[in-house]
């Protein structure tokens, strides 16, 4: 075992960690601004709204990552359409291609974690938002989104940290994230072992700072389900 | 002969639940300062009446008038829906309504629950609604909890900070619905006073209930509903005194 090799490289995985870190912040931002409109949507009792919003989840969910992200960077290609028109600027890119297929992903399982919170919002608060006279509007962003984002939070935990594994299938397609650097140290120096246990590597310390950063924000947004003692009581806001 | 405003009407109201024919055609009106107690068994209407006055049912037929502004109802597909429901909206903050479960937003502190609707529904100043809601809460006694969570109050407490939150809206009319049936029996009084304080203050209310004694000695006309029809309506010395209704006289002979 020769862990210098990797000492002498580390550059490349530092490389690969900040392609990591803009590919999956970006898809989790951008697939959360687009799941929560749609979220709010799908529980719209009209199915000519529901079903579109339901077909979308459900390929999404249906198939596997990387079956979407080839389709998507190798299939789009077949189309001469798509070829001539501007679009092929875009997609011509494998970098675009995997943040395109992340997004869409993420939004889709954050559709149904978000959809789920907010039909699990208690009636009753829901009941005094109206007789207080608050409009549809108002009611959806003072009470029940934050409400269902509260509930939604273990979940979409959850997401995080399966997008940022996910994440990795992004090296097959020649992006140089985590696993791509670790990819280019193993074929340059026949050294699976270290090289990937060094992803390795990189991969959990994300995944601790994420729980943790995560914990933070349950800690604070759940207040008021703490139980109360004097060393927890909730602060002056 | 009554100088008093009138501050809220209800006409000839009708409510069906599929076929189920709740409400009747009740027809109640309530004078600035009036406090009216609604009785009657459980199925009788009562609750589904005051979830009518303030349109978290649509009532089939009948108009609704709270401080001169009637609610105009349209027909759409058979269904009898409010025309606009900014006019809805802006009745219900004339009514504020003080739930059986407390309803208060679990997410928010009882200060935030309280000062939520006027800063966002009413657009007062922040500053002032803190202000107004710090006032009402050391009215009914939960100044102390202001930063709490809902969770971590008894259910006396909880309801008592729903009726300072309903307070600051600054309602005509306060409509209460069971306000101490979830609560256990020695949370009860304490709930009690406060609304009953209110009452002294000259405030326009509409209290379903079961509490007897409550009814007798607080509110200034007693109604007592049977299958969705007023059986019995007075003031509270005259219908617990001398009930015309028979069906009454069992029910406070049961109630006691």
């Amino acid at each position: 075992m020769d862990f210098s090799i990797i000492l002498e490289n580390i550059g490349i995985y530092f490389e690969g960690l900040r392609t990591t870190l803009i590919l999956v912040s970006t898809s989790l931002l951008l697939g959360l601004m687009i799941a929560i409109p749609l979220a709010v949507l799908r529980t719209s009792k009209n199915y000519l709204i529901q079903a579109p919003i339901r077909a979308f989840v459900y390929f999404f969910r249906g198939t596997p990552l990387l079956v979407q992200m080839f389709i998507i960077y190798y299939g789009f290609g077949q189309f001469e359409a798509i070829k001539a028109s501007f679009v092929w600027f875009f997609f011509k890119e494998a970098w675009f291609c995997a943040l395109f297929a992340f997004t869409l992903n993420t939004a889709a399982y954050t559709t149904e974690i978000i959809r789920g919170s907010i039909e699990a919002t208690p009636h009753g608060e829901v009941e005094a938002a109206r007789a207080a006279g608050m409009s549809r509007l108002l009611m959806l962003r003072r009470i029940v989104l934050p409400s269902a984002f509260r509930r939604a939070l273990p979940q979409y935990s959850n997401e995080i940290i399966f997008m940022l594994h996910g994440s990795s299938l992004a090296s097959v397609i020649t992006i140089v994230d985590i696993t791509g650097a670790a990819r280019i140290i193993n074929s340059r120096f026949y050294s699976p072992y270290e090289a990937f246990l060094t992803a390795a590597a990189f991969y959990m310390t994300l995944t601790f700072i994420t729980v943790f950063l995560l914990k933070k924000l349950e800690g604070r947004w759940f207040a008021h389900l703490r139980p109360q003692t004097t060393s927890n009581a909730p602060k002056k806001v | 002969m009554n100088e008093r405003q009138t501050a809220l009407s209800v006409e000839n109201l009708y409510k069906k639940f599929g076929t189920l024919e709740v409400l009747k055609g009740i027809s109640v009106s309530a004078q600035q300062g009036d406090v009216i107690s609604i009785l009657g068994a459980s199925g009788s209407g009562k609750s589904t009446l005051l979830r009518c006055i303030n349109f978290l049912e649509t009532p089939d037929s009948g108009t609704i008038t709270v401080c001169g502004d009637t609610v105009s109802m349209i027909q759409r597909r058979g269904k009898s829906v409010p025309r606009d429901i900014k006019q809805v909206e802006r009745v219900r903050t004339k009514l504020a309504m003080v739930f059986q479960q407390f309803n208060l937003w679990s997410h928010m502190t009882i200060l935030e629950n309280v000062i939520e609707a006027p800063i966002h529904v009413l657009k007062v100043p922040r500053k002032e609604a803190t202000a107004k809601a710090e006032a009402y809460l050391q009215k009914v006694g939960i100044h102390e909890k202001c930063h709490a969570y809902p969770s971590h109050l008894s259910g006396g407490q909880q309801q008592r900070a729903a009726i300072a939150r309903a307070l600051a809206m600054e309602p005509e009319v306060m409509l209460f619905d069971e306000p101490t049936s979830a609560l256990d029996p020695e949370l009860v009084g304490e709930v009690l006073q406060v609304i009953k304080d209110l009452a002294e203050e000259g405030r326009t209310m509409m209290v379903v209930t079961h509490e007897m004694g409550f009814a007798r000695e607080v509110s200034s006309r007693v109604i007592y509903l049977h299958q969705g029809q007023i059986e019995e309506d007075g003031p509270p010395r005259q219908v617990f005194e001398s009930p015309r209704s028979e069906r009454f006289k069992q029910f406070i002979m049961a109630m006691i």
